[in-house]
């Protein structure tokens, strides 16, 4: 963390050197202040007030005033500069971070605590510079030279404050303890107001369904309720604050005329003394941020991806070849392991499906080939090459992963598409027209036409208000599941790679679309390595081959017909899809007739 | 020097949550009528409301005439009058005391009274929220819905328990204080004002600069946050596609302009406390000064001026406040705004009606759909002339390509939509003249993303009635093969599900929902058929599960997959919102027609 500060430590020097003028000059003041009344205004020698000497006195006091406010203007302007640029540049590297964590990593935190990290966390360290700078250097040091500079106006007024600051200091941290368990508890609530919330908007239908919107306002009555009582409870606690500190320093005031009446009876002092002295009254008592330190550390223990040592070989002679030998996965710490003994070669060009039931390690079986995990045993070859050694955007570059969830960017339908080619798109690239709903001719690059177009994808975004250029978040709404896949695959196709990975991205789109979309893949990509996992049967029949995976490893590598003469895992999920073989049979012949 | 009326800010660095000084300002739209509306709500707090302005008028009148005590007693020590002291500094004790109480007790008040408001607008506001129709809900981003229950119920507590007393106390104050200045002596009241309004311009130049740049910051601190949540949700992508520089650097810019706009904004709100402090200065010298002269003449004691310093403190203070709340008060009444907007929109038609479905009473269970037609959007049919009849009974298939009106029909025939035109029956009766708690306990549906809620898997499956008894849960978990997944739970049926049911799979929430369907015995059934695959044996415990609860019900089947729909009396396969066949597999399969062509695409895969 302080290795960031590096950078600004001068600005933080001057914002601190600043900061101890400001307060030097507010702890100068109000002896000047004391003096106006005294000599001024009572007239030491007891001649009534001398205006000039007021006059004199206070035009010395405003400059000096006008000195603390400009350094502390100035102070605010360095430190703000040190802090923000300073959290702005932890900002900047947590997210470079993040980016750059692997799967595993970014698997391991969950996506909310990686957001609150970048956002609000850093928010938090930025502050508490801030604090450190401006907060503590005012408060330490009015509460020294407070302390020495009352105590040398007067013993007695010295020991009020003294006595007074202590039981002020005591209720603040009395009342910060009690509140912070309450803290916790009124997040917890809070935390339970938003599930129901999201529960009930969310399964809206099925609230409606079974009628049941009574028993869901009574579920949230109780929920709000509870909150109500919490949040109560924190600012019946928080409102004793200020009363009791009133209280104990008015007290505290009393206290001091009548010392100073004592005093003055004596004969040693001055009235004004009386001003001075709670003028200074307390040094701002600020509830310390408890800013998380957690931040840096933890991101830091988990390091990026190592990149490859080695140069890469470019262009091998096996291109578009994909080569397990003796692969295998298991997260670390862990026992089981997910993948174990995977050897399989797929050719250039060739279509290989890979099916079987869920959690059985199919995607960790292609998130081996991009990286995406690094196999724990044997290795993993891309055109003849351990995936080791080549360059991490290189071999990316050379497979475009079109995953199960489709992720798309809050641009237009386009640009998410446009964002699978490794060079962004330029006006020199060819485009071509064509005509939206509205009957407005627009164009778009012809690659990505043609992507959207074997994708299956070009009819429905034509049907879009602003065709290519319909923003995705407004088309959100009425975009499907289905459709958003094929958007995904095709910002996989215009990518060109070398090789095409399907992570059950076709799982909701019907068998008609998905067939077609196959075949359009198979004519127009023919030199492409495609490797489809899917969950259905439908999706993997058309591949040149099917791995089936049973239990981390796979049982049989073969044709569709083959399988279902050879392989009984195989048989197993084709007759759970497909009740009566039977008739699915001659229904199959009487489509090869 | 007595500060009563500082508990804002206190209570605000406590809330750390909320954004302190100088947060953005936003405008109601139409302020003076959602405030009138927002009042309301004070209404049967109404007692509560009267004792806070007196406590607050305590307080402020201790607050004033305290200071004057604390002259007199400078009076009495400068005039070596010893003998009165003791009474005196008694005197300012009690009243420091009863100023401490009255504060301490406007925060209790304003706590309780915020609290009893905001729940009560929380509540209208969820029942107003679970009764809305699906066609808003589906129309507006959720996470927009829950915010008005969040941030902006939130927003007005805050005002309510923090802004509400020191409103008052800041308006009592200012008037209870000139009052005291005039009384004690008008010109050095008129002077003191003088350097008031000086500050007052100083604060308000500065707030005017300054809400340009907070604005600007919270703008591009959503966009920031906006980038992030994106970004980090889709990393996989980002990583997959090599994108990550061109995305840290579009980052970076956002962060580096948000760096800056900061900047400055802090810059600007930093600066209002040594402005303040060195015009509050002025204000002193300029009082002792012209204190100093009328005191030299005579006109004024000394203790006077000793009052009139506290006192043009204490006057400029109230001042920046109420400048300051305004701007609160302003989100406040904004937030109010978006609240009442949901409050008056309107209910889903014939909620009213018997409380809950009469379980005794069964129907037959004949559905007829009569010419209906639909669009969600004006202009873009999404069912077309849909004419349909199911005899008691009788299962039925619906299958189509994406898009084709499945899922609508559903939506249409559980009125979570009502039809443009045409009519449907159950038992011959208009489903829109019969109430819809009777209509919706009626049928029972298994839809396509499985809901479960926070609760006890108990509970979850009794969903539809609580009182359903405990052998009908268990057989209903037993039908529907979810008692499986319920032995394998810690605590069995009282075991609590976190996260809306997360920590299940897929396939086991499915079962689980099915069971509900199961306890609540409907007379007619719908299942929406989930797209996203389970594992094989899952699977098949689902199949069975599902044609378990067909038996001798009315169903409506919503078939993704043709594999699972192998004995339901008939198929109306669709397209484009409109029934292009009808028949049983083998007749839809000798005709050759879409169902064929389905059924090839799916089965034979190459034959288109």
């Amino acid at each position: 963390m302080i290795r960031y500060l590096k950078k600004y430590w001068l600005t933080a020097i001057i914002a601190s050197l600043f900061m101890v003028g400001e307060v030097a000059m507010d702890l100068v003041q109000p002896r000047m202040m004391a003096s106006i009344v005294d000599d001024g205004i009572l007239g030491l020698g007891g001649s009534g007030p001398d205006i000039h000497l007021v006059l004199s006195i206070g035009l010395r006091m405003l400059l000096i005033v006008l000195i603390g406010g400009l350094c502390g203007v100035l102070s605010g302007v360095f430190s703000n500069i040190c802090a923000q640029n300073y959290g702005n540049d932890i900002r900047k590297d947590v997210f470079r971070r993040v980016m750059y964590l692997s799967h595993e990593q970014t698997d391991r935190f969950s996506v909310g605590s990686l957001i609150t990290r970048i956002t609000s966390d850093v928010t938090q360290v930025q502050n508490m510079v801030m604090q450190m700078i401006r907060g503590s250097i005012r408060c330490g040091m009015f509460f020294i030279a407070g302390s020495v500079c009352l105590v040398t106006l007067d013993l007695s007024f010295g020991t009020i404050i003294a006595v007074a600051l202590p039981i002020i200091i005591l209720e603040v941290v009395f009342i910060l303890w009690k509140t912070d368990p309450l803290f916790t508890l009124l997040q917890k609530r809070l935390d339970r107001m938003n599930t129901i919330m999201q529960e009930d908007v969310a399964g809206a239908r099925v609230v409606k369904a079974f009628v049941q919107e009574k028993r869901e306002i009574s579920r949230f009555e109780t929920s709000n309720e509870e909150l109500c009582d919490t949040q109560y409870r924190v600012l019946v606690l928080i409102s004793l604050m200020q009363p009791v500190m009133n209280i104990v320093l008015n007290i505290a005031t009393v206290a001091a005329i009548k010392i100073g009446a004592v005093d003055v009876r004596a004969g040693h002092d001055r009235t004004g003394h009386g001003h001075g002295g709670h003028h200074l009254s307390l040094p701002d008592l600020k509830r310390h941020d408890d800013a998380r330190d957690d931040l840096p550390d933890d991101l830091t223990r988990y390091h990026v991806e190592p990149p490859a040592p080695r140069g890469a070989r470019d262009d091998s002679a096996d291109q578009g070849r994909v080569e397990f030998r003796g692969a295998g996965f298991h997260y670390p710490g862990q026992e089981e392991r997910v993948l174990h003994d995977i050897t399989l070669s797929v050719k250039r060009g060739e279509t290989l499906a890979v099916i079987g039931s869920t959690g059985c390690g199919k995607s960790t079986f292609v998130n081996l080939i991009p990286r995406f995990y690094d196999c724990t045993e044997g290795s993993v070859l891309v055109n003849g090459q351990n995936v080791r050694d080549w360059k991490l955007a290189d071999l990316r570059n050379r497979v475009a992963v079109v995953l199960q969830k489709s992720e798309l960017f809050s641009t237009t339908i386009g640009e998410n598409i446009a964002i699978g080619r490794e060079e962004p798109f330029t006006d020199e690239d060819k485009t071509e027209t064509y005509r939206t709903r509205s009957g407005e001719t627009r164009s778009v690059p012809s690659e990505i036409r043609t992507a959207a177009k074997i994708a299956q994808a070009d009819s429905f975004i034509l049907e879009q208000p602003e065709g290519y250029d319909t923003p995705v978040a407004e088309a959100g709404m009425s975009l499907s599941g289905g459709q958003k896949q094929r958007i995904a695959i095709a910002r996989g196709l215009v990518r060109n790679a070398e090789i095409l990975i399907l992570d059950d991205s076709t799982s909701a789109l019907d068998f008609k679309t998905e067939a077609l979309l196959q075949d359009a893949i198979r004519t127009e990509y023919p030199g492409m390595t495609k490797i489809i996992i899917a969950q259905r049967i439908a999706s993997v029949r058309r591949a040149d081959r099917i791995a089936v995976i049973d239990g981390g490893t796979i049982v049989a590598c073969a044709g569709h017909d083959e399988l279902m003469r050879t392989c009984p895992t195989y048989i197993d999920i084709y007759n759970s899809q497909i009740h009566d073989s039977g008739t699915a049979a001659s229904g199959e012949k009487g489509g090869r007739a | 020097m007595s500060n009563t009326s500082r508990k804002p800010d206190i209570a605000s660095q406590a809330f750390a949550r909320h954004p302190g000084r100088g947060g953005v300002v936003e405008k109601p739209k139409n302020g003076k009528k959602t405030l009138r509306r927002l009042l309301r709500y004070f209404k049967p707090e109404m007692f509560l409301v009267i004792v806070l302005f007196l406590v607050v008028a305590i307080s402020v009148i201790t607050s004033v005439i305290a200071p004057a005590f604390q002259s007199s007693a400078i009076d009495l020590i400068v005039d070596e009058s010893y003998s009165g002291l003791p009474r005196m500094l008694f005197l300012m004790m009690v009243v420091y005391l009863i100023s401490g109480a009255a504060t301490l007790a406007s925060g209790w008040i304003s706590a309780a009274l915020s609290q009893r408001i905001v729940r009560r607008l929380r509540s209208d506001l969820f029942e107003r929220i679970i009764y809305l129709p699906l066609r808003y809900i589906d129309s507006h981003s959720h996470g927009d819905l829950i915010s008005r229950m969040t941030n902006d119920a939130d927003n007005i507590s805050n005002i309510v328990s923090q802004s509400l007393s020191s409103l008052l106390s800041g308006i009592l104050t200012l008037i209870g204080t000139i009052v005291m200045m005039l009384w004690y002596s008008v010109p050095l009241t008129l002077i003191s004002c003088s350097t008031v309004v000086l500050s007052v311009i100083a604060t308000a130049f500065l707030t005017k600069y300054m809400s340009r740049y907070f604005l600007r910051r919270q703008e591009l601190l959503g966009d920031l946050n906006g980038t992030v949540e994106e970004y980090v949700t889709n990393c996989h992508t980002v990583t997959a596609y090599n994108r990550q520089e061109p995305t840290i650097r579009a980052f970076s810019d956002t962060a580096d302009r948000l760096t800056h706009v900061g900047i400055i904004a802090e810059i600007i709100g930093g600066s209002m406390g040594p402005v303040m402090n060195m015009l509050s200065n002025v204000a002193f010298v300029v009082v002792a000064v012209f204190g100093a002269y009328f005191a030299l003449k005579g006109w004024i004691t000394i203790g006077v001026i000793s009052a009139f310093i506290i006192y043009s403190k204490q006057f400029s203070r109230p001042i920046n406040q109420i400048a300051q709340l305004y701007g609160q008060i302003e989100t406040a009444i904004a937030g109010a705004e978006r609240i009442f907007a949901i409050l008056d929109e309107n209910e889903e038609q014939a909620v009213v009606g018997t409380d809950s479905a009469d379980r005794t009473q069964s129907l037959d269970g004949r559905i007829e759909f009569r010419h209906v037609n639909f669009s969600y959007v004006p202009e873009k049919r999404v069912i077309n002339d849909f004419s349909l009849t199911i005899e008691p009974g009788r299962k039925i298939a619906l299958v189509g390509s994406t898009g084709s009106g499945k899922t609508t029909i559903i939506n249409l025939l559980m009125r979570f939509y009502d039809i443009d035109s045409g009519e449907i029956l159950l038992d011959g009766r208009d489903i829109r003249s019969i109430p819809l708690p009777e209509l919706r306990g009626r049928i029972g549906i298994v839809l396509q993303d499985t809901v479960l809620f926070t609760d006890t898997v108990r509970n979850n499956l009794t969903y539809a009635d609580p009182s359903i008894p405990d052998e009908e849960v268990r057989e209903a978990a037993h039908l529907s093969n979810a008692d499986k997944v319920i032995s394998h739970l810690k605590n069995g049926y009282d075991t609590v599900l976190t996260e809306s049911g997360g920590s299940l799979s897929q396939g086991q929430r499915q079962l689980i929902a099915i069971g509900r369907v199961f306890a609540s015995k409907p007379d007619i059934l719908i299942l929406d058929e989930a797209t996203s695959s389970v594992d094989t044996r899952t699977e098949q415990n689902i199949q069975d599960a599902m044609a378990n609860l067909m038996k001798d019900r009315t169903s409506l089947i919503i078939a993704h997959r043709l594999s699972t729909i192998q004995d339901v009396d008939e198929i109306i396969v669709m397209d484009q919102g409109r029934i292009v066949e009808t028949g049983n597999r083998r007749e839809l399969l000798a005709k050759k027609g879409r169902y064929y062509e389905l059924y090839m695409t799916q089965f034979a895969g190459q034959a288109t």
